[in-house]
């Protein structure tokens, strides 16, 4: 008996020191994530102002209003359809260029410095520099269509038209974290292993087999977690809508995080922003749920 | 030995200098006592000067802290709300009053505006900003700091160009805009620029400044909604109507890019506040110089009278929570001296007047012109105010919002405004 309760106390014991040791993330985690979490909840289920919190409980009222408001609608199928455009792009064309700089320069050394530029770039300059670009007169873009010899009759507005602004958005999204993308995909495929790549050599394997054969799938579960991060990301936008577009025109680049602001800070009404939150996390959960399926799935496919 | 003379002379006009400016802080009424003000980034000159101002005759140290436009109504409640305190003064944009007031930010200032009434001298602010200014639920909550009415700015040089004359209407206005606009094509010249960028202050203010002309209002007299008034809807069908042939595209043009367009020689017509002509003029590589003029708003449908509208304007209140009301106060008294309003709107990157006194003020003629003066001073006395209660924020982003969708032709002026007045009448019910 003494001999088996000697571990057991010892084990006890390294649970209780654990849990010591664990305590002050614990703590910072519930102050920091848990409680905003529950105050926000709370606050949705309550006809709340900014000055004026839980005034009456409403209940689901907020949540109710919610799903008919068309605006909110709206905003959520513009936040996944930049969320996934600007990702997709993203990974591509960062993929892209690693392959490309891969090969061509092992080091990269430079290059990832002169990559850190745009997602370095305060998001106003960026705005600044892109609302240059965009102008439908003087705009660098225009004028190069025009150089080219596409000249339509009134000048292209990118950010004034409503079937291009969101377009334009996911644009500059791409110029500002497609290098983010490309770092990371670089440094994915330099820690690949030599050795598969010299075995295929001696057994005649073409560059384009190497890449479908072996780059593609040793490099598959780094390029998903990549795509998930910027997913993410994305449906986070707010920075670039207020500083170019304020959701407009109309309601074409109205994304989720921009309208709860409005809601939550220019009309004060608290209650209904926090249901909007709660929602719009629930649709986030939800994608990265099925982006983390598919992460795994692509894992046990390659792996 | 002269040395020992000399350091011992040194010293006693040292110590003489101190003690007299001692003698003299001590004389200022707040000398050592300290107010934090809360001001708007685009008035952070003019505010900068009031405080500096105030400093020089009391002594207390005004700390001016500025934060953006769109943040300022934000800030003033969280601070309230969360009891930091840190604010003594705080400007309010006038749209904000109602919505501060409700919320306890502002202390009540009514029987401190009758202990002051002749101080104060409300008989010489504008009587079109004063109620929207510092009243709200039959009370005063503060005194009128800029006073924002829109004027119609053009280019003389460009309408000789083209062969055009000034639009006394609001449908002339949309001619001249389109035959500038058209003749102008080759040279990317653009008869107005209309802005529907859909931040309120932009947007609403565009709409409004029509609003007024075609002789319509947000509100009757009693405060129910007339936002889909056959004037409401003649006014925003006018804004349409104009937006084909402006500068592209209105739902992206803000004041940036109107200010760009226009200081290059590329719009013939703008609406914006009475610095236009300095902010153009100054823009690096600006060619409008003198040829930049203003007018009073435009008129529309059987209306005469033009009324434009009071896009922006701001107020000054004292916090609930300042740390030291006396001073907060005196300041407040102080910034609404007449040769203080003077003072603030003769520099530049100043204020807009809120006292008639001011628009007849030589120094003040002599610093933006005589003309914008008289331009500036019918704007603001025949000026339509937008709502200033605990409902108007949101119901600014109704219209606001609806506005957008007319712009780009989602839906049609009636449908626009009729959708604004059904929520806003259930707003104003208290859904």
């Amino acid at each position: 008996m003494a001999v088996a309760t000697a571990p057991q106390k010892q084990n006890i014991h390294s649970q209780g020191s654990n849990f010591l040791l664990a305590l002050p993330v614990i703590t910072v985690l519930i102050i920091f994530s848990i409680y905003p979490l529950i105050y926000m909840f709370a606050l949705s289920l309550t006809d709340s102002r900014l000055a004026r919190p839980f005034q009456e409980f409403v209940w689901l009222d907020n949540f109710r209003r919610a799903i008919e408001d068309q605006l909110f609608q709206t905003s959520i199928v513009n936040t996944l359809i930049y969320g996934f455009s600007a990702a997709i792009i993203q990974l591509i064309v960062g993929f892209t260029l690693a392959l490309f700089f891969y090969r061509s320069m092992k080091t990269g050394k430079y290059l990832r410095t002169l990559a850190l530029f745009p997602f370095i770039t305060p998001p106003v300059a960026v705005a600044m520099i892109w609302r240059l670009i965009y102008e439908p007169n003087a705009g660098l873009i225009n004028y190069y269509l025009r150089q080219i010899g596409i000249n339509p009759a009134d000048p292209i507005a990118w950010l004034g038209n409503p079937d291009l602004a969101l377009f334009s958005l996911i644009l500059v999204d791409v110029w500002q974290w497609t290098p983010f993308v490309f770092i990371l995909a670089l440094a994915a495929l330099q820690a690949l292993p030599a050795e598969p790549y010299e075995a295929s050599a001696v057994d005649g394997a073409s560059p384009i087999q190497s890449f479908f054969y072996l780059t593609l799938p040793m490099v598959a579960p780094a390029l998903t977690v990549i795509f998930i991060i910027r997913v993410i990301g994305a449906f986070k936008i707010f920075d670039q809508v207020y500083l170019l577009t304020f959701g407009g025109p109309g309601s074409s680049t109205q994304v989720a995080s921009f309208y709860i602001y409005r809601v939550g800070f220019q009309q004060f009404d608290t209650g209904y922003a926090a249901a909007l939150t709660i929602l719009l996390l629930i649709v986030l959960t939800i994608v990265v749920t099925l982006l983390t399926q598919f992460r795994n799935a692509v894992r046990t496919r390659f792996e | 030995m002269s040395r020992k003379v000399t350091i011992a002379f040194l010293l006693t006009v040292i110590a003489l200098a101190l003690t007299s400016f001692t003698v003299v802080a001590q004389d200022l009424p707040f000398a050592g006592r300290v107010i934090n003000f809360l001001t708007i980034q685009p008035h952070a000159v003019a505010s900068r000067e009031a405080a500096r101002l105030f400093e020089e005759e009391t002594g207390a140290d005004v700390q001016v802290l500025i934060v953006p436009f769109p943040n300022i109504t934000e800030k003033a409640l969280l601070d309230v709300v969360s009891g930091a305190g840190e604010y003594d003064v705080v400007e309010i944009w006038y749209t904000s009053l109602g919505t501060l007031a409700a919320n306890d930010v502002l202390l009540d200032l009514t029987e401190w505006w009758e202990t002051n009434a002749e101080a104060i001298g409300a008989d010489d602010f504008a009587p079109t900003i004063l109620q929207p200014y510092t009243e709200w639920d039959g009370r005063r909550w503060a005194v009128p700091y800029d006073g924002d009415a829109h004027l119609l700015w053009y280019n003389s040089a460009l309408f000789e160009e083209y062969g055009q004359t000034l639009p006394t209407t609001w449908e002339e206005y949309v001619e001249v805009c389109r035959a500038i606009t058209e003749a102008g094509a080759a040279n990317d010249v653009y008869g107005c620029g209309v802005m529907g960028l859909p931040a309120p202050i932009i947007q609403v203010g565009s709409f409004a400044n029509r609003l007024g002309g075609f002789g319509g209002a947000f509100f009757d007299a009693e405060g129910n909604p007339t936002v889909n008034s056959p004037e409401a809807i003649a006014a925003l069908q006018n804004m349409l109507d104009a937006a084909p042939y402006a500068l592209p595209e209105p739902p992206s043009v803000g004041f940036d890019e109107v200010i760009g367009a226009f200081s290059v020689g590329r719009v013939a017509m703008a609406e914006f506040w009475t610095d236009f002509g300095q902010i153009v003029g100054g823009v690096e590589g600006s060619v409008v110089g003198e040829t930049t003029v203003a007018v009073p708003m435009l008129v529309g449908g059987s209306n005469t009278t033009p009324r434009p509208a009071l896009n922006a304007g701001f107020s000054v209140g004292v916090s609930t929570l300042a740390q030291d009301p006396e001073v907060a106060e005196a300041f407040l008294l102080f910034l609404a001296r007449p040769e203080i309003n003077v003072a603030l709107n003769t520099i530049v990157g100043g204020l807009d007047p809120t006292r008639l006194s001011t628009f007849d003020n030589e120094a003040y003629r002599t610093h933006v012109t005589p003309e914008i003066a008289d331009a500036a001073r019918t704007a603001i006395l025949a000026a339509t105010a937008w709502g200033n209660t605990p409902e108007w924020a949101e119901q600014q982003e109704v219209l606001n919002n609806n506005l957008s969708a007319a712009l780009v032709g989602d839906l049609t002026a009636q449908e626009a405004l009729d959708a604004t007045q059904a929520e806003w009448e259930r707003i104003h019910a208290g859904g």
